[in-house]
């Protein structure tokens, strides 16, 4: 979404007029979506972490700087909203939509059967390593290789200094690659 | 004329390697770091393991969020409830007041009047015990965040 038009539609909800949310609610969603799924493990508890971080982040809207970008402002918000729930006994991390989550991607269905199933083997293999490592370690993994980031941006939303970031990621990456290693799975 | 490289360059850190990785890395650090990229197999391993890893988190799939399920309906419900509530309330204060106005102001008989004006007193004390009670325990709930 374009910065111009996003700073306008903040100013309108900030105003009040809630209406001028749903843009911004739609072009969040998602990514949103993406982090909260790899910090729940499944879908249902991603979906309800996500909209209670679009209902916190509209009632802190007055409090926000309009030269802050909206985007890792608001990744903030879910990541809180996701390690609160993980922290209560509501949801735990699971890989209960693994299924789902290996569905058959479109260029799948060009490549042989037995290709399709290596590849969800280890895809499946992967995302109990994700499993495996912890919120801590997911949620920068996310953010950089999934969303995108740079180094300033997950400083941001992870609200630590931006020299730590190479360093949180390299314990990620780390503790993923022993989590794979325990499962017997050889890397690269 | 080049500078002379050291002999024994400081060895790459780990921080360095991830910037590497992630082409954050400023343009000396860079150098820096594929110098030694160069001479050690150790290095290139290491890369290799997490450049592998990076691909392949990058391609995991996520299901897409499809419009009819999407979460805004709801967070346009919570939005919108405040706007309900507000409405409801000023509502029922406007009405109770013009019925007590009414009531007090009729020819019914004292007794009639005295009746009915306790038991609306006493409903209205019942309700504001309960809602009382109900925000004493909203932190303490274990259920607060169930929803369903």
């Amino acid at each position: 979404m374009q910065r111009q038009l996003e700073l306008e539609l903040i100013r309108k909800c900030k105003a009040g007029q809630s209406r001028f949310y749903e843009p911004l609610v739609r072009a969040y969603e998602p990514a949103g979506m993406r982090l909260a799924i790899a910090m729940m493990g499944n879908t249902e508890d991603a979906k309800d972490a996500l909209q209670m971080a679009f209902i916190k982040t509209y009632d802190t809207l007055p409090r926000f700087d309009l030269r802050r970008s909206f985007g890792p402002w608001f990744f903030q918000i879910l990541r809180n909203q996701c390690r609160d729930m993980l922290r209560s006994r509501k949801a735990k991390f699971s890989t209960e939509a693994l299924d789902e989550r290996l569905e058959q991607r479109p260029a799948d269905a060009e490549r042989g059967p037995e290709r399709v199933r290596q590849r969800n083997a280890a895809r499946e293999l992967l995302w109990k390593g994700l499993e495996k490592i912890g919120p801590e370690h997911r949620e920068i993994l996310v953010l950089k290789e999934l969303e995108g980031f740079r180094y300033s941006e997950i400083a941001q939303i992870l609200e630590i200094p931006e020299g730590t970031v190479a360093s949180r990621l390299y314990h990620a990456r780390n503790a993923l690659k022993q989590a794979l290693v325990e499962m017997n799975a050889e890397y690269p | 004329m080049d500078t002379p490289r050291p002999r024994h360059p400081t060895p790459v850190t780990t921080e360095e390697l991830m910037r590497y990785l992630d082409g954050e890395s400023p343009p000396d650090e860079r150098l820096r770091v594929e110098d030694q990229l160069a001479t050690s197999t150790e290095l290139q391993r290491e890369l290799a393991i997490f450049r592998a890893l990076k691909t392949d988190i990058q391609e995991l799939h996520f299901p897409a969020v499809a419009t009819r399920d999407s979460v805004w309906d709801h967070v346009n419900a919570r939005l919108s409830r405040p706007i309900g509530w507000t409405l409801l309330i000023v509502g029922v204060v406007v009405w109770m007041t013009y019925g007590s106005w009414v009531f007090a102001t009729s020819t019914a008989s004292p007794w009639e009047k005295l009746g009915t004006g306790a038991i609306a007193i006493g409903v209205l004390v019942l309700l504001a015990s309960v809602i009382w009670e109900r925000v004493r325990e909203l932190d303490t709930d274990p259920y607060r965040n169930v929803q369903r």
